[in-house]
């Protein structure tokens, strides 16, 4: 019996483990074989106050989750430009300096390592037997899985699975990657030394040998045989992974001095043969099990009903339709509103934004040189041109992705030239994605959700100490995010992974998280390329109706009938050079510009 | 820590004990990177296939070529190419056999599921060594063992021959990959494999052949290492994280010659520090230089252009 609590107790910490690597390798896509040395921070953290300071045994483990704190926020901060490679490689790297420095010290036991940490005692409780820390340690697991569920079913995690996916596009919404990417790592590695001390207490020994590599590629293994970002997967994984040897042991019944060998053997083989049983593990993301324990949990269940019911609480139908698109019939046919207006649209408006000068040389590619380019309240702008003239790195110039080597530009007299995309984002100039960009692995409403700006629930402090706040929030968000999906005719494809979207909707929905954003400033890349024509149709018709919201816009197109009809103001761009720029039946007029691009 | 005194004949010494010693780094990062950078698989098991051809090649020399049943031995060299073709077979077989259908059953998991399927070959094959030939390490004599010096710099003649081995075999894949059809193949696969097989490559083939000559490379090393040390069932742990360590520095689509030499930076890194470092930091050395030298990489890139260049693993499904 005893034996058999013990193994529970190893189940309990192991899962802490992994939940808490769940969270940074499943959510947040950041691959680290550092978390079992953040354990070791905290065990001997733990067992070097608890056998020379004679510290009680929380006071040890909480010092201990704050100094891996601190080492997981200082292993972020070059980690976090790193490709997956380089990021394992600086993990690996950082697991056998952190565990090569504990062993240095002769204070720490040297390659021994602490042994006979004294008896731990919880609240007064003295831990006698293994047994003991059935209770401590479920607590503390317990602790660990709010912990992780909070940060992961929340406006947090959402993005979290955003720069799994895609860190450009997450920062194209006004979202701060290197926040996201610091707590993610402090936090995990917070937990990860908090089970290494109860790792530690329960061993009573902390040594470099317990917290090796080899530990910490079983962690990996218990996320991965649970299944990527849920909690669930990691409790199983871990599971497996600890009762596998006394299942063997029992049922392989050998002579002592191979038994533990031929456990290995199986325990090897196994590993291998539950991957090609359930490759995406035991219970994979997004799964219906998944869903129906996500309902026992936390308030997913009324999430998702939510999801079904609109704002106002009717029943929403959800029809899976491809060839759905939206009513925009009793819209006067635009053709009615041709020529005289539009100019006189541009010509009264105002700038909104104004971009000065702005050059950018690739090597000695001329990629953008001198530009001057305005963007107009309330109206539409056109950038054409023939390919590679420079159209799309405009839009990376504007935005921050790329930075210029000279010129300015200005948004509302605010200077943008210098500062990063997510801030500008969020100042109310945001851009589309010529690829589209959706996180393919989420639902489109949640693509669209991300998109919302202010939410309370992607702060972890909120979070936490929020109260209901966040999921308040988190509701109005929801709602928004469903109309603006009804605005764009996708709302029945709110539940939808974005992944699974034909090109044309997967525009559409990516024209929904750009209006998210209520920028008033957007820069359309492409928007009615590469889909047929109902489905152009469709976005102009959208595009129109946000102009006529106020909103200031700007195009790329090489489609001259779309360019045509929407843009009140065209630029024709050539050779990384604004070659004209007027009315676009002025440029078509052009017998130059016809022949050169046109081929008229 | 203890400042020794640098003299000369140390700093010689050490530099020839890092030029050896990389160049068996060297060579089995090469065949790491070979097989990462072409088929993207954390074949973590290549350390296991590293050690089982060792065992093999002794055992087939020393033993007889089926124990219990076959007695006859082989003479060194032919049981040294023995071992190691079998365990190529070995690798080309767990490739076709189990990372490929995983790879297609996991989709966008595929990279951590074959990672976690390798750790169990790798823990299941280490284990089989130890239950077949027993956890001690067995003495692996070949050809004469001598004593070599050049003024006070002293080696083993193993040393010098597996280095030009490893050389060799480095120029030759190298050759191999820059101009035969086969090498264009390959490396066809390894930049884009998707566009590869349109035009007419059979990319798990060219996998398959990836992980032939990885594992060959693998193989011939612990033939060299074994004779020079002995064999024994830990003795892939460290050469493989070093493996690791400098196909990742490379670059996994480096060319071979840049990798080998990689491995030879790394092991006189190691070596050299232990000129002002006592022995117990040497490798926490190696790994602090690494820290540092990432950190670097992460904040020169500090350019947003260079982030919209860096994709995450290629093989990463969008």
């Amino acid at each position: 019996m005893q034996i058999w609590l013990n193994y529970l107790v190893q189940v309990l910490i192991y899962s802490s483990f992994a939940v808490s690597l769940n969270m940074l390798l499943g959510y947040a896509g950041q691959v680290s074989v550092a978390h079992a040395a953040f354990g070791a921070i905290g065990g001997y953290t733990m067992g070097y106050t608890a056998t020379v300071h004679g510290w009680p045994f929380l006071a040890g483990a909480i010092l201990g989750a704050a100094l891996a704190l601190i080492a997981g926020v200082v292993v972020a901060l070059p980690a976090m430009r790193l490709t997956v490679e380089y990021l394992t490689l600086l993990t690996i790297a950082v697991a056998f300096v952190i565990l090569g420095v504990i062993s240095t010290f002769s204070e720490l036991g040297g390659t021994f390592g602490l042994i006979g940490i004294p008896k731990a005692s919880i609240f007064g409780i003295e831990m006698d037997r293994p047994g003991d820390w059935l209770i401590p340690c479920a607590v503390m697991l317990g602790l660990v899985m709010v912990v992780c569920h909070r940060m992961g079913e929340s406006a947090y995690g959402r993005v979290l699975k955003g720069i799994r996916e895609d860190v450009l596009s997450v920062q194209a919404m006004g979202k701060n990657v290197v926040v996201f990417k610091l707590t993610v790592f402090g936090l995990t590695s917070a937990l990860a030394g908090l089970s290494g001390a109860f790792y530690a207490g329960w061993l009573r020994l902390a040594t470099p040998g317990v917290y090796g590599f080899p530990f910490a590629l079983t962690i990996f293994a218990m996320v991965i045989l649970g299944g990527m970002a849920n909690i669930w997967g990691s409790i199983f994984g871990a599971t497996v992974v600890v009762l596998l040897e006394p299942l063997l042991r029992d049922t392989v019944r050998l002579d002592a001095s191979t038994a533990s060998i031929v456990q290995l053997i199986v325990y090897g083989s196994l590993l291998a043969a539950l991957m090609l049983l359930r490759p995406q593990g035991a219970i994979p993301e997004g799964s219906r099990l998944l869903r129906r324990l996500g309902i026992l949990v936390a308030g997913e269940g009324s999430l998702r009903k939510r999801l079904r019911t609109g704002p106002c609480g009717e029943r929403r139908e959800t029809p899976v339709n491809e060839d759905w698109a939206p009513d925009f019939a009793n819209r006067e046919p635009t053709e009615a509103r041709f020529a005289g207006p539009r100019r006189e649209r541009w010509d009264h408006a105002h700038a909104v934004l104004e971009a000065r000068g702005i050059t950018k040389h690739f090597g000695g590619v001329v990629a953008a040189e001198n530009l001057d380019i305005e963007l107009r309240a309330g109206t539409i702008t056109a950038l054409v041109g023939p390919n590679g003239a420079g159209k799309t790195t405009v839009f990376n110039l504007l935005t921050g992705f790329v930075p210029p080597d000279r010129g300015s530009v200005r948004l509302n007299g605010r200077e943008l030239v210098g500062l990063s995309p997510h801030r500008i984002a969020r100042m109310g100039l945001v851009r589309s994605f010529q690829d589209v960009r959706l996180i393919a692995r989420i639902t489109c409403l949640q693509n669209v959700m991300m998109a919302v700006q202010g939410q309370d629930g992607e702060s972890l402090l909120k979070l936490y100490l929020g109260g209901r706040g966040p999921s308040r929030c988190e509701a109005r968000t929801r709602e928004r995010a469903m109309q603006w999906l009804e605005f764009v005719g996708m709302a029945g494809f709110a539940d939808v992974p974005a992944g699974a979207l034909s090109y044309g909707q997967s525009k559409l929905v990516s024209l929904a998280r750009l209006l998210a954003t209520e920028a008033p400033v957007l820069l359309l890349d492409e928007p009615a390329s590469g889909i047929d024509t109902r489905w152009v149709e469709t976005t102009l018709q959208m595009v129109e109706a946000v102009r006529d919201q106020g909103r200031t816009v700007c195009i790329v197109e090489h489609n001259l009938q779309v360019v045509g009809r929407l843009a009140d103001h065209a630029y024709f761009m050539d050779l990384g050079r604004i070659v004209a720029q007027g009315a676009i039946d002025e440029l078509t007029a052009s017998a130059e510009l016809a022949r050169t691009y046109f081929g008229t | 820590m203890h400042l020794a005194a640098v003299n000369l004949e140390t700093f010689l010494q050490l530099t020839a004990n890092g030029v050896f010693r990389g160049a068996a780094y060297g060579i089995l990062g090469v065949g790491l990177a070979l097989i990462l950078g072409v088929t993207g698989r954390f074949h973590f098991a290549y350390g296991s296939f590293y050690t089982l051809a060792a065992y093999l090649a002794y055992t087939f020399e020393d033993r007889g070529l089926f124990p219990p049943l076959i007695e006859a031995t082989l003479p060194f060299w032919i049981a040294a190419l023995a071992g190691v073709v079998v365990v190529v077979v070995l690798g080309c077989l767990v490739e076709r056999t189990l990372y490929q259908p995983l790879a297609r059953l996991a989709g966008a998991t595929e990279l951590l599921a074959v990672f976690v399927a390798a750790l169990g070959i790798a823990i299941a094959l280490e284990n089989l060594i130890r239950l077949l030939w027993g956890s001690s390490s067995q003495p692996y004599f070949g050809p004469s063992r001598e004593a070599w010096s050049i003024g006070s710099v002293t080696f083993l003649n193993f040393d010098v021959y597996s280095a030009i081995t490893y050389a060799v075999l480095t120029l030759a894949l190298a050759a191999l990959l820059r101009y035969t059809p086969l090498g264009r193949m390959v490396r066809a696969t390894r930049s884009n494999p998707g566009l590869a097989s349109t035009v007419g490559i059979d990319s798990k083939r060219v996998y398959v052949l990836a992980f032939a000559i990885g594992t060959f490379l693998a193989g011939t090393a612990a033939v060299w290492t074994g004779l020079q040390f002995a064999v024994e069932p830990g003795m892939a742990t460290r050469p493989v994280i070093f493996a690791f360590v400098v196909a990742f520095l490379a670059g996994t689509s480096s060319s071979p010659i840049r990798v080998f030499l990689t491995g030879i930076g790394v092991a006189l890194v190691e070596q050299w520090s232990s000129m002002w470092l006592s022995v117990r930091w040497t490798q926490t050395a190696v790994f602090v230089i690494l820290v540092v030298y990432l950190s670097w990489l992460s904040f020169r890139r500090s350019g947003v252009y260079v982030k919209l260049q860096m994709p995450g693993l290629r093989r990463q499904k969008i």
